[in-house]
């Protein structure tokens, strides 16, 4: 990599460079360079210009030579061609860091722009980084997508494909899980996701590093990055290209991840699931789950998916089980605690908290059902609060339902507690934070 | 041996089959390389012809392996290119003859250099131990069971090398069957200790020796806990000169 990777996400002035006016051929690039302008003048706290080489956009640049020099970023959506005709002046800007938008340049104008980049001490992202860079922290959205701005979070995320970048975005957006910061990397003819992790291992902002990848460039250093990131932070990863190829390279890839301690993710929504638990809950040093209830069904579901997991339920103590007795006598304490379903939110708070102090439990679920029951969406507060007061044990809560469980995830929208939709997916969550907590356990020595 | 007598013998022994302009080692050759890098395989000689064999099997002591050496030759067995366990200069004699019929038999054209005289192992659980460059990650290594554990359920873990003593030990106990090395109806646990020795020298041996594209011990004979691991067949090959 050639010049600094923060100017990409923590720049204070930017410049956006387009056509608005693709000349009758081309309506790709102009309509995503107004998407980009629209969303840096809704977003951005920093300084931005506009320079526009088709000359049309009211108020913009006509010339790259006017551009003042020595701006922190430069974002460019102009088709190679023009990328490529334009690239001297490109650098003579001084900018610290381009991110190239557009895809389709061949191998001898990457290896073009590569030698430039060195030369010029600019760090590139991209080409063929579609889905841009995003700092939520910093109104910076520099992405194609009109309006996609996730919320403020621990979540940071590195992609190789813009779309899959995009639609990790939007799930963030849906499922409320706050980002710190967002890269797509594209060709990666400079700036790698060696080097992005490596910024994101430094970021005070990023709790957990998600990275999806279709191939691996530079394997070594990859992988050497990955190993100091989990030292201060988890990384999961999601590799497409898996299953078409030669079954033991993809088993390669995988031992290697494991080796490393980063953590593997089979689609979206589970990067998604693992990625919020891990931003949010600290991780699991012990296999022992408690399950703490308001109806049946949901907790064997529960208790079967922490078998497959490869945990356990968790047996509370006698002292732990007498102070919750004394408290509410008819509360049902076996396989799990089951608070029935009249239960309210003082009540799982009570218990939860009684449950975490436990040294036989190393962390939980708490089964927050709507249906069929007394509890509300506000009732699950209690939850938070409780998580919240544990030392050091994770808390996830499941609510099963579509509809039940957006209405929970609203009611706690902020608060550091992640919420599921399937009891397959919390303690998949629970896993990735007791896989965490091994990592931790085995570097720390 | 020290590591820096080891690395000078290794690369005297790869140099030598470079001059000879060839990229695949003879299983003898490859066993050299391995016990130069403390790797217990079994003895294993090279003689060209039965005079030479009868006197190389005095020194060896029987019982004894016969093995072809034939570098158009890849699975020994598939050509009936082996003997086990003879047990006298008689059965050595009349099954040299037969062994080299088989091979001609089996490959008409194969250029038959000799055969090897081993050190014959008595029974033991088998496991294979491999090593390949990855194009993406290098020099990695590969474990798995002998027979259908590898070949039909491809039961096998990857470590990328050179690996820790923790690494090792979680590559064996990876697969699904492991529980064959635990020691199940009764059996005693295999020497596991032995084979994430073997399974690190060979990580330390293809991460020092990148030359070195793939490799294969199989089998080695896993011994009960406590009595080693030895490798009984090897192959090495080394990459294109670039």
């Amino acid at each position: 990599m050639s010049g600094e990777v923060k100017a990409i996400f923590e720049p204070k002035s930017v410049v956006l460079i387009g056509a608005s006016d693709g000349g009758g051929r081309s309506v790709v690039s102009p309509a995503f360079f107004h998407s980009l302008v629209h969303n840096m003048l809704c977003f951005f706290k920093g300084k931005t210009h506009i320079v526009d080489l088709s000359g049309k956009l009211e108020g913009a640049i006509k010339n790259l030579n006017l551009v003042p020099k020595g701006r922190d970023l430069a974002v460019v959506v102009l088709p190679p061609k023009l990328v490529m005709k334009n690239w001297r002046k490109l650098l003579d800007r001084k900018v610290k860091a381009m991110v190239l938008v557009a895809g389709g340049f061949d191998q001898q104008q990457r290896e073009e722009l590569a030698r430039g980049a060195t030369k010029r001490k600019v760090c590139v992202l991209g080409p063929n980084a579609t889905a841009g860079a995003i700092n939520p922290a910093r109104g910076l959205c520099a992405t194609l997508e009109r309006g996609l701005m996730p919320s403020r979070g621990g979540v940071a995320v590195i992609s190789q494909d813009g779309a899959v970048g995009t639609a990790i975005l939007d799930w963030a957006c849906f499922y409320g899980v706050g980002v710190s910061k967002f890269a797509s990397t594209g060709d990666g003819i400079d700036v790698t996701e060696a080097d992005l992790l490596e910024y994101l291992t430094r970021d005070k902002e990023t709790k957990v590093i998600c990275i999806y990848l279709e191939s691996v460039r530079d394997g070594r250093k990859f992988l050497k990055s990955i190993r100091e990131a989990v030292k201060k932070k988890p990384v999961a990863v999601l590799k497409g290209n898996t299953a078409r190829g030669e079954g033991k390279r993809d088993k390669i890839f995988a031992a290697s991840l494991r080796q490393v301690g980063a953590l593997q993710v089979g689609d979206v929504e589970e990067f998604l699931g693992v990625a919020d638990a891990l931003a949010k809950q600290p991780p699991m040093h012990g296999d022992r789950v408690a399950v703490v209830t308001n109806v049946g069904g949901p907790a064997v579901l529960v208790a079967d998916a922490i078998s497959r997991e490869g945990l356990a339920l968790a047996r509370l103590s006698d002292k732990v089980v007498k102070k919750i007795i004394g408290k509410y006598p008819d509360i049902n304490i076996a396989d799990w605690v089951d608070l029935g379903i009249g239960a309210k939110g003082d009540q799982y708070k009570f218990i939860l908290e009684q449950v975490l102090s436990d040294p036989s439990v190393d962390g939980a679920v708490a089964v927050n059902e709507l249906k069929l029951s007394f509890l509300e969406s506000e009732d699950v507060q209690a939850v938070a609060e409780a998580a919240k007061k544990s030392k050091g044990k994770p808390v996830v809560s499941v609510v099963m339902g579509g509809e039940d469980c957006t209405l929970v995830r609203e009611a706690l929208r902020g608060r550091d507690i992640p919420v599921y939709d399937s009891p397959q997916k919390a303690v998949r969550a629970l896993g990735a934070l007791r896989s965490y907590g091994k990592t931790r356990a085995r570097v720390e020595g | 041996m020290g590591l820096v007598a080891a690395k000078k013998k290794v690369a005297e022994i790869l140099n030598s089959i470079r001059k000879d302009g060839r990229r695949e080692l003879m299983e003898f050759e490859s066993k050299q390389v391995l016990a130069a890098w403390g790797v217990p395989v079994n003895r294993t000689e090279f003689a060209s012809d039965l005079s030479e064999a009868v006197k190389v099997a005095r020194e060896v002591r029987y019982p004894i392996v016969l093995k072809i050496t034939s570098p158009d030759i890849i699975h020994k067995s598939e050509a009936k290119g082996i003997k086990v366990g003879l047990s006298s200069e008689l059965e050595l004699r009349q099954s040299f003859g037969e062994l080299i019929d088989n091979v001609r038999t089996y490959k008409p054209d194969a250029k038959i250099l000799g055969v090897t005289i081993q050190e014959y192992l008595p029974p033991a659980r088998e496991v294979i131990v491999g090593a390949l460059q990855d194009p993406s990650f290098g020099a990695t290594v590969m474990f798995g069971l002998g027979g259908v554990w590898v070949e039909v359920l491809k039961d096998i873990s990857f470590r990328l090398a050179p690996l820790s003593a923790e690494d090792a030990r979680e590559m064996i106990q990876e697969i699904k069957g492991y529980p064959v090395l635990a020691g199940i109806r009764g059996a005693p646990q295999a020497d596991v200790n032995a084979l994430v020795d073997t399974i690190q020298k060979v990580g330390q041996l293809v991460h020092e020796f990148p030359e070195i594209t793939e490799m294969d011990l199989n089998p080695i004979f896993a011994f009960d806990d406590g009595k080693g691991a030895v490798v009984a067949d090897a192959r090495i090959i080394l990459g294109e000169i670039k």
